[in-house]
């Protein structure tokens, strides 16, 4: 586990900050030439990662740091995603899109610039969030991911219903591709930046203590309730966030994107890389992803010697499904298990390094 | 050894890479193989592979089809149509099975300007304001108003009931049309009853719509809820008839409904292996489809599959150049091209104008009864 370490000294402290800026500066320029090098495809992926990366963090942040079990992600990605795609487009856009019923009059005409779009994604997100934390989070275990669920799809129902807003479950399309690496990484350094402050601070702490055992953090004084309200509420305008940046990469939304396998393919993600490290959730992003667009060459058709073997759809996912049996059996923690990437572990040669920061 | 396995594949990768040549001709194909829509998918592949057993050459090129996987999901379906473009380097797109997928894969085909040949998305957001997309099927408002003119003029029903999927866009969209349509006819909507995808239990709907005695229910469903209604609708003493979209042409619908299916109507593309004056082209393609598939009957979707590969080669041969940018024209350009469900004609909108179909289950078969321009 990391945290404050406390035998570190001031001249590691220097070391380590000018090593992270070095690293910081390097990962961008190899961004940046890859934008401006890389194939539509490839960028496509690089960014997914990106999004997959900030959407497993704030899993992780609900689920891995502080110990509570939310099957709700998909619901809060919804919000973001509806919200920011309908800031973003055009009235026009809206008039020829709504065929079925007409567009609610007050929404015809909000709009605003992408960033803005992505904040309001992000508060919305946080806010609706924050309202079912607070009769939800009395739960625990096992109930709580019951509760969440309910709420994910009971936001995905509302959606598909109301027409007048969100064009139902005809879904919205044309939203201007305005994710790209800038922004998605942009983002990314963003929320890793302030989740890493997060977990060093105090409050980091506290939140490993309600997950670890919350009696005894109570008996020490914590209000353990308003932490995890907190908690959720950060983690789901991570959700949103995400959710926005989703898209706007792949410009057209609709309710059905936001079933509950997408909060599986996010769960996976975090338990893959490992709950409750924030380095996990970016080497899971990073696996998950690739993995499931490098193995579609499994089902391509094969001449071996000439003998034809035609592709067989869905190959790809009996692999990859095998190699996530593989993980779970040897490695139950995860990849990184509770593991942080840190310079002094990589300078000592221990297990820990690989990732990045 | 543990080393040389990765290495080994490396050069297998290159190798089957380094084969592929200039005078080939490659058509992408994206589609639902796995994942929730996958039945439609799968047929329409093999309507297209069926299509290219038949002409694998063009300009005096080998065509090649590259087919890749959609999973039914829209990030993968985006995925898989720039894997096409940048990677492969596709000269042009078909597919796909479910419009949202279609939307999804054509924004970055616009972005990359190569054509795509839609096969079975009639959702009209589709196309709309799409420089590259076009589609060998019609779309929901059309089939919605064929279907209410059919009601309403040759059946003369006068009271009809709607019940809708509201979590599938198709269904909402047919739906709405096919309301537009039969009130303008100065027909009367008794009753709008919704359900989910997935739904089992549709006694409540039902209860209330026979409380309000339509003619005729409009049920643009896909088969597997479709045929749960209409066997529920018997049970509950039911005795009007019902009407479908192509979603239901099937031929798994009457193995799940049994008995209530019969005398169910639906509309559906101008093709039916029951067809009795078939055109040409759809003589040819159940011969051939039979030989190759014997264990399976043709339908719509494969007919579908099949006729996206026949504009996209009709358009190359046209163009006489497989440049993307003149494939796109060409298909601009398609006129009454013969395929198998019918004369196609691409209008300005890039949808197929082509005639309807009605079906008919009696028998425990479904019976092709003719088609119908509206």
């Amino acid at each position: 586990m990391s945290g404050p370490d406390a035998i570190g000294e001031g001249n590691n402290k220097t070391r380590d900050a000018v090593l992270t800026a070095v690293a910081a500066v390097v990962f961008a320029a190899a961004l940046w030439l890859a934008s401006s090098n890389l194939d539509g495809y490839k960028l496509r992926i690089i960014n997914l990662i990106a999004i997959n990366a900030i959407l497993g963090l704030s899993l992780n942040l609900i689920y891995g740091m502080t110990g509570m079990f939310s099957l709700g992600h998909a619901g809060f990605m919804a919000i973001g995603a509806y919200v920011s795609a309908l800031l973003i487009l055009s009235p026009e856009q809206k008039t020829t899109m709504w065929i079925l019923e007409p567009i609610a009059p007050w929404l015809l005409n909000v709009r605003a610039p992408f960033v803005v779009s992505l904040a309001a994604a992000g508060l919305a997100a946080a806010f609706f969030g924050w309202l079912v934390a607070l009769p939800v989070l009395r739960l625990g275990g096992d109930y709580l991911g019951i509760a969440t669920l309910g709420f994910s799809e009971i936001i995905r129902i509302l959606i598909t219903n109301l027409t007048p807003i969100t064009n139902g479950s005809l879904g919205l399309k044309g939203i201007p591709a305005h994710t790209d690496i800038r922004m998605s990484y942009g983002c990314l350094a963003v929320v890793l930046f302030c989740m890493v402050r997060l977990m060093r601070s105090n409050f980091g702490n506290v939140l490993r203590a309600v997950r670890d055992d919350e009696i005894a953090a109570r008996t020490m004084g914590i209000d353990t309730f308003r932490t995890r309200v907190l908690a959720f509420t950060l983690g789901c305008f991570g959700g949103g966030l995400g959710g926005a940046l989703m898209g706007n990469l792949i410009t057209t939304i609709d309710p059905k994107m936001f079933m509950i396998t997408q909060t599986y393919s996010l769960l996976m993600i975090v338990v893959v890389g490992g709950l409750g490290s924030i380095t996990g959730s970016i080497v899971g992003a990073v696996v998950v992803t690739t993995m499931l667009e490098w193995l579609r060459f499994v089902e391509n058709p094969v001449t071996i010697g000439g003998v034809n073997i035609p592709g067989i759809p869905g190959m790809r996912m009996v692999i990859f499904s095998l190699l996530l049996i593989v993980v779970i059996i040897f490695r139950r923690e995860g990849i990184m298990g509770m593991r942080e990437f840190s310079w002094s572990r990589l300078f000592r040669g221990g297990s820990g390094g690989g990732g990045r920061r | 050894m543990r080393k040389l396995l990765p290495a080994l594949l490396i050069c297998l990768l290159a190798a089957g890479g380094a084969f592929a040549a200039d005078d080939v001709v490659k058509i992408g194909f994206f589609n639902c193989l796995t994942g929730q829509n996958a039945f439609g998918g799968q047929l329409e592949l093999e309507g297209a592979q069926l299509a290219l057993s038949e002409i694998p050459e063009v300009l005096g090129k080998k065509i090649e089809l590259v087919v890749v996987d959609n999973k039914s999901d829209k990030t993968e379906a985006a995925n898989a149509v720039a894997r096409l473009i940048e990677r492969d380097k596709v000269n042009a797109v078909i597919g796909t099975y479910g419009s949202a997928l279609a939307m999804a894969g054509g924004e970055v085909a616009e972005a990359a300007k190569i054509p795509v040949m839609g096969t079975s998305c009639t959702n009209p957001l589709v196309t709309q304001n799409k420089r590259y997309y076009f589609r060998a099927c019609f779309i929901d408002p059309f089939q919605g108003s064929g279907a209410a003119a059919y009601a309403y003029k040759t059946l003369n029903f006068k009271k009809a009931a709607l019940l809708v999927d509201v979590a599938n866009d198709y269904s909402v969209g047919l739906g709405s049309f096919f309301k537009q349509s039969f009130e303008k006819l100065g027909g009367e909507i008794v009753s709008e009853m919704k359900y989910n995808s997935g739904d089992q239990d549709f006694t409540a709907q039902l209860t209330e719509i026979i409380s309000k005695n339509p003619d005729i229910v409009f049920l643009p469903a896909y088969f597997a809820e479709g045929a749960i209604v209409l066997k529920q609708a018997k049970e509950l003493g039911a005795t009007f008839r019902f009407m479908g979209g192509d979603a239901m042409d099937n031929p798994e619908i009457v193995t799940l409904g049994g008995d209530a299916v019969e005398g169910f109507l639906h509309t559906t593309f101008a093709y039916d292996p029951s067809m009795k004056d078939m055109n040409p082209v759809a003589q040819k393609f159940t011969e051939n489809w039979k030989a190759k598939y014997p264990d399976k009957e043709p339908n719509v979707n494969a007919a579908l599959g099949y006729d996206a590969f026949i504009l996209v080669i009709d358009a190359i041969k046209r163009a006489g150049s497989a440049e993307p940018e003149k494939i796109r024209d060409a298909l601009e350009a398609t006129k009454d091209v013969p395929t198998v469900t019918g004369l196609t004609t691409l209008n300005e909108t890039h949808d197929a104008e082509k005639e309807l179909g009605i079906v008919e289950i009696r028998d425990g078969k479904k019976q092709f009864i003719g088609t119908i321009t509206p």
